[in-house]
């Protein structure tokens, strides 16, 4: 017995409507693994690259150390060196100045350049001479002048110059009695001169 | 009430809610953390660039004025790391002199990084004018050499005696380095 003229259609679980709803989710699915797959890889990468750049950034530094270091070094050299020439250059001066100090009429047989100090040997003519065109300049240049005099075989007078230059520290940390004392022993030789 | 929905749209209705609770979940609990992260991760790559190229301009310039250092300084930095050779010394300087006699090198104490030598010297001159010109050369000699107080001259008979010593300043190396002592005369 036939209730319907026509064939019955074959029932699929895949109907249509199933089929767009598949598509539609099958899609948003691939696009949400796909998103979260490559947010995983660049969160990897950036790992790597950070701790790359650490290293490289740790590598630089010290780098930039040793480059300080040898900036300072070379540094220390050029002071040291412009000091040593510096120094070099003061005393050829004071050499120079020392020599034209030193008039004609007075012969020169022995110099000593101490630090802080000059003493003279030579011959004169007379006192006056020494004490005008040797001992003043000397007194103008030291703060303490000491000379002795003893005669020579042909009536000239053989001297002996010392000079010292007092270092402002020791000027200012001497009590005022031992600069007293000092005085009074100046005022002492220059009698005996 | 009569219920029209099918049994199909039942089961579609249901596996659309299924599917979309899932997309939810897995939006929130997975892919938006993970986003945040992503966020973060790219903000600091950016900050640790920044500040490596901080690091690399700053290398940079301080390479470049190391590099003038090196090429303003040349010949001091070459002095410094130079042995000091009395024989050498004697035939560079001996033009200045009538003889010259350089006679040891002694090791004193390092001052800072450096080393320090004492060489006592004596020599004979005509004029001062050559013991000018001898203070001007060690300034352009092959090493850092400074002449020290106390400077003696004596005359003899037409000639000046002078004897003084030379300090000679070179870079500490191995201060175990033993240092043979020099003696040259002439």
């Amino acid at each position: 017995m036939m209730y319907s003229y026509i064939k019955p259609r074959k029932k699929s679980l895949f109907t249509p409507e199933m089929q767009l709803l598949s598509i539609f989710f099958g899609i948003t699915i691939f696009m949400l693994l796909g998103t979260y797959l490559f947010l995983l890889f660049k969160d990897y990468r950036f790992t790597q690259d950070r701790s790359e750049i650490i290293e490289l950034r740790e590598a630089t530094s010290m780098e930039i150390d040793l480059i300080q270091k040898s900036i300072i070094s070379i540094e220390e050299e050029k002071v040291l060196s412009e000091t040593v020439f510096t120094k070099n250059t003061v005393l050829k001066d004071s050499i120079a100045n020392m020599f034209d100090l030193v008039p004609q009429r007075i012969t020169l047989s022995e110099a000593k350049l101490l630090e802080n100090g000059l003493v003279l040997y030579g011959v004169t003519p007379n006192k006056d001479i020494y004490n005008f065109m040797l001992q003043a300049p000397l007194r103008s240049i030291f703060h303490r002048t000491y000379s002795s005099f003893y005669p020579a075989e042909n009536g000239w007078l053989h001297f002996v110059s010392t000079n010292y230059v007092d270092k402002e520290e020791e000027i200012i940390m001497k009590p005022i009695d031992e600069e007293t004392q000092e005085d009074d022993a100046k005022e002492e030789i220059e009698d005996e001169e | 009430m009569k219920n029209n929905i099918s049994r199909q749209n039942v089961y579609l209705l249901a596996l659309s809610v299924f599917l979309l609770i899932f997309v939810l979940i897995f939006a929130f609990a997975f892919l938006i953390p993970e986003g945040k992260e992503y966020r973060n991760k790219g903000a600091d790559l950016r900050k640790e660039n920044k500040e490596l190229k901080k690091y690399e301009n700053f290398r940079d310039n301080i390479l470049e004025k190391l590099g003038e250092l090196k090429s303003e300084n040349r010949n001091i930095i070459a002095a410094f790391d130079r042995d000091f050779d009395a024989v050498r010394f004697e035939k560079m300087h001996r033009e200045y002199f009538n003889s010259l006699s350089v006679q040891e090198k002694v090791q004193l104490e390092n001052e800072n990084k450096f080393s320090v030598y004492e060489v006592n010297t004596t020599s004979q001159i005509n004029s001062p004018k050559s013991f000018y010109n001898f203070l001007d050369a060690i300034n352009k000699s092959d090493w850092i050499i400074s002449v020290n107080f106390p400077i003696h001259f004596k005359r003899e008979e037409e000639m000046i005696r002078s004897s003084f010593t030379m300090t000679v300043y070179g870079i500490a190396k191995d201060t175990n380095t033993s240092i043979g002592d020099l003696n040259t005369s002439e």
